[in-house]
C-alpha cells in the first residue's frame, strides 16, 4: 500500500470511526441527560398503552403515513432513500464476511449476480434520489429554508455514491480482493493486495473512502442525527 | 444591538432548554414536509409562515451560540445573532402562529413547532418587545385577581338578567347561579360574557350538579403572549379559587387553549400536582347525556349542520368522537368536513389572533381554506366548541358572506334540552 492510500484508506478510517461513534455517544448522551420538559407534548389520537406508543413511534419513524396524505412524491423519494442506503449499508457487510448461506444456495456466480444486480440497482436509485433532492433544494420554497449545511451533506453523499457507483460498474477487482482490504483493516494492519494495489480502481476506492470518511466525521454534528433523534422526537408524539 | 445584549437574547434558549427542544433543533432535516399543513402557508404562499421556517429562526441562533459546529463554522448553518431584524422577523411570525400543531402531525419526525414558537416569544418578551395588545389584556387580567372584591357586586349585577333567563327556561323561579360556594363539586371557569354562562348555568341546573361559578374568566393571553409566569398567575387565580373552595373539579368553558392550560401547561409551571380533577364542559355534557342526567330531543334541528374540530379541543385534547355524538344525536342532517378529526385545518384565530386588531386581513385570507371546507358540506350551521374558532368563524361567515350560523356546543345541547 502506497503512503497515501495507506493515510487515507487506512489511518483516516479509524480516525472517522473514532469520530463517528465517540461523536453519536456524546451527541446521544447530551440529549438523555438535558431534562425532559415536565409536560406530556403528544398529539392525539394516541395509543393508551405504553406498548401501543412505541409501536406507534416505530411506525412514525419507519412509514411516517401521515407524510403520504401532503407530498406523495417527497415521501416516495424519502422512503427509496432510506430503503436503498439499508441495503447498501447491508451489502456492504458482504466485505467483512462474505454471506456463505446465500453463497451455498446460489453458487459464487449466482451471489455474485445477485450482488451485482441489487448493488447496481440501489447505486442507481438512491443517485436519483439524492440528485432530486439536490435540485428539489434549488426551487422555492426548499431554497429559503435551505442552508450551506443541506446543500453540502448530499452533495457529499452523491459524492460517495458516485464513487461507489464507479467501482461496481467500472471495477475490475473482484470481491475477495476488497474484503482483503476490509478485512485489513479490521484487523489493524490495512493493506491492498496484489489485484487491488495493481488496479487503476484503487483511486477511486481510496476516493471513496475518503468522502465516506468525512460523511462519518460530520455525521453526528449534522442533522443526519435524525437517524437516532427521529424515534425519540416521534415518542414524545404519543406522549 | 451591543454584543452582550445579543448574548442575554440567543441565553433565553439556554433558559428555556429542554430534551425535547433540544432534539427539534437539532434533528430537522428541512425537509418542508410540512409546507401543505399550515394553513398560513398554504393560503399565503409567503416562506415566513412555512412551519420549518418558523422554527429555522430560532435554530439558527442556537446553531450559533450552543454547537460547537455553529461557533466554529456558523456560515454553515447561516448562523445568526438576535439582532434587530432577526427580532421584527420573530415577532411577524411568532405572533401570527396559532398553535394549532398541524404541522407537528404531519413531520416524520413530529416537531412541535409551537415549542420552539414559545422559545421564540420568550426572546421578543426579553427584548421588550412582545405583543403590546396581548400583554395589556394579560395585565388587566391580574389585576382583576389582585383586586377581586372590587369585581364580585358588579359581576353578580350584571348577570341578573341571564339568571332571570335561567329561571324562565327551566321554570324554577328559585334557581340562582351559585357564587363561592364551599365544597361544590365543580366550579365552572367561564369566559367574559353571559354566552358562556347561561346555556352551561342551564345545563348544571338540569344535570342537578353542584357547582358553582367561577369569578374569574378561563382566557388566558398571558399565554398566548408567551409569558409563563403571567400565564400562570392568570390561571392561577381560578387555580387558588378551587383550592379555596375545595371542589372536586374545575370545569373549563368551551375555550380550546383555556382548558389546556388547566390540564396541562399549569402543573409545569407550578411544579405541583392539582388537588382536583380538571375537564372540559364538553366531556361534562357527554357525561350527564349518556348518564342520562340531561336528555336532549333527538332530531330537533333539521337544517345541515357541521362540526368544526378545534386544534385544542380535537388534535391537542384528544375529544374527537364525544362532541360529534352530542351533534349526531340533536341534528337530524349531519355533515362531516374533509378533512376532519386530527387532519382538520385550523379556523385561522387561535393563539390570540383573535383578539390582535392588526392581525384581521391576515385572518381573513389565511381562513379561506376554512371557509371552502365549510361551503363544501352545504351546512347551514357550525358547530365549534372554541371561543376563539367561533369569533374567528363570525368574521369569516361576515367577509365572505357564508350565510351561517355558528354556535357553541352548550347553546346546541340548550337548544334541544328536554326541561
Amino acid at each position: 500500500m502506497d503512503l497515501f492510500s495507506f493515510t487515507i484508506a487506512g489511518l483516516m478510517v479509524y480516525a472517522a470511526l473514532a469520530v463517528f461513534f465517540i461523536g453519536m455517544t456524546y451527541r446521544i448522551c447530551h440529549w438523555f441527560s438535558t431534562p425532559k420538559a415536565s409536560i406530556r407534548l403528544g398529539m392525539f389520537p394516541k395509543p393508551k398503552t405504553r406498548s401501543g406508543r412505541w409501536l406507534k413511534m416505530l411506525k412514525d419513524t419507519i412509514l411516517f403515513p401521515q407524510a403520504l396524505d401532503v407530498d406523495p412524491t417527497m415521501w416516495f423519494m424519502a422512503i427509496a432513500f432510506h430503503v436503498a442506503g439499508l441495503l447498501i449499508f447491508f451489502g456492504h457487510l458482504r466485505l467483512i464476511k462474505e454471506f456463505t448461506p446465500i453463497v451455498s444456495a446460489l453458487g459464487s456466480k449466482g451471489m455474485d449476480t445477485l450482488a451485482f444486480v441489487t448493488g447496481g440497482t440501489f447505486g442507481i436509485v438512491i443517485t436519483v434520489v439524492v440528485i432530486y433532492y439536490l435540485f428539489r433544494r434549488f426551487a422555492s420554497p426548499y431554497k429559503d429554508i435551505s442552508v450551506p449545511e443541506d446543500y453540502l451533506l448530499l452533495i457529499l453523499i452523491l459524492l460517495v455514491i458516485t464513487m461507489g457507483n464507479h467501482l461496481r460498474f467500472f471495477g475490475d477487482v473482484h470481491v475477495a480482493d476488497y474484503r482483503a482490504y476490509v478485512q485489513s483493516v479490521l484487523l489493524f494492519r490495512p493493506s491492498f493486495d496484489a489485484a487491488l494495489a495493481h488496479s487503476s480502481i484503487r483511486w477511486s476506492l481510496v476516493a471513496h473512502v475518503f468522502l465516506a470518511n468525512i460523511l462519518l466525521m460530520y455525521f453526528p454534528f449534522s442533522k443526519l442525527t435524525h437517524t437516532v433523534g427521529a424515534f425519540l422526537a416521534n415518542l414524545v408524539r404519543s406522549d | 444591538m451591543p454584543g452582550k445584549k445579543l448574548e442575554t437574547l440567543a441565553g433565553v434558549i439556554d433558559a428555556k432548554m429542554n430534551r425535547q427542544l433540544k432534539l427539534y433543533l437539532d434533528i430537522c432535516a428541512r425537509c418542508a414536509i410540512c409546507r401543505d399543513a399550515c394553513h398560513q402557508y398554504v393560503t399565503t404562499q409567503d416562506v415566513r409562515y412555512l412551519p420549518a421556517y418558523r422554527a429555522e429562526l430560532i435554530r439558527r441562533i442556537y446553531k450559533k451560540y450552543f454547537t460547537k459546529t455553529g461557533q466554529f463554522v456558523p456560515s454553515l448553518y447561516e448562523g445568526r445573532d438576535p439582532d434587530e431584524n432577526l427580532l421584527e422577523e420573530l415577532y411577524d411570525v411568532m405572533y401570527a402562529c396559532t398553535g394549532c400543531r398541524r404541522c407537528m402531525y404531519y413531520c416524520p419526525y413530529s416537531i412541535d413547532t409551537t415549542w420552539i414558537q414559545s422559545v421564540g416569544k420568550a426572546m421578543l418578551l426579553a427584548a421588550g418587545k412582545g405583543s403590546e395588545m396581548l400583554t395589556q389584556l394579560a395585565d388587566a387580567a391580574i389585576d382583576k385577581g389582585k383586586n377581586i372584591d372590587l369585581y364580585k357586586d358588579i359581576m353578580r349585577d350584571v348577570l341578573k338578567t341571564a339568571e332571570k333567563e335561567m329561571q324562565d327556561k327551566v321554570g324554577d323561579k328559585e334557581a340562582h347561579f351559585p357564587y363561592d360556594k364551599e365544597g361544590a363539586n365543580v366550579l365552572y371557569a367561564a369566559l367574559a360574557g353571559t354566552h358562556s354562562i347561561l346555556p352551561a348555568a342551564i345545563i348544571f341546573h338540569m344535570a342537578k350538579e353542584d357547582w358553582t361559578l367561577s369569578m374569574f374568566e378561563a382566557a388566558n393571553y398571558g399565554y398566548f403572549l408567551g409569558d409563563a409566569a403571567k400565564a400562570k398567575e392568570i390561571a392561577g387565580r381560578i387555580i387558588d379559587e378551587a383550592k379555596k373552595l375545595k371542589v372536586k373539579e374545575v370545569v373549563v368553558s368551551e375555550c380550546g387553549h383555556a382548558h389546556r392550560v388547566f390540564k396541562f401547561f399549569y402543573e409545569m409551571w407550578a411544579k405541583e400536582k392539582l388537588p382536583f380533577k380538571v375537564s372540559s364542559i364538553l366531556d361534562k355534557v357527554s357525561e350527564y347525556i349518556t348518564d342520562g342526567r340531561i336528555s336532549v330531543d333527538p332530531g330537533k334541528i333539521d337544517i345541515p349542520v357541521t362540526y368544526h374540530d378545534p386544534c385544542q379541543v380535537g388534535r391537542n385534547y384528544g375529544l374527537f368522537e364525544e362532541p360529534r355524538a352530542v351533534v349526531k344525536e340533536i341534528c337530524s342532517d349531519f355533515r362531516e368536513m374533509t378533512p376532519n378529526r386530527a387532519k382538520n385545518w385550523c379556523c385561522g384565530g387561535g393563539g390570540g389572533l383573535v383578539a390582535e386588531p392588526a392581525l384581521e386581513e391576515f385572518r381573513k385570507t389565511t381562513g379561506k381554506l376554512k371557509v371552502d371546507q365549510i361551503r363544501d358540506t352545504g351546512a347551514k350551521m357550525v358547530v365549534s366548541p372554541c371561543e376563539n374558532c367561533r369569533l374567528q368563524l363570525d368574521t369569516l361567515n361576515e367577509h365572505y358572506k357564508m350565510d351561517i350560523e355558528i354556535t357553541s356546543m352548550i347553546d346546541l345541547v340548550v337548544r334541544a334540552l328536554k326541561t
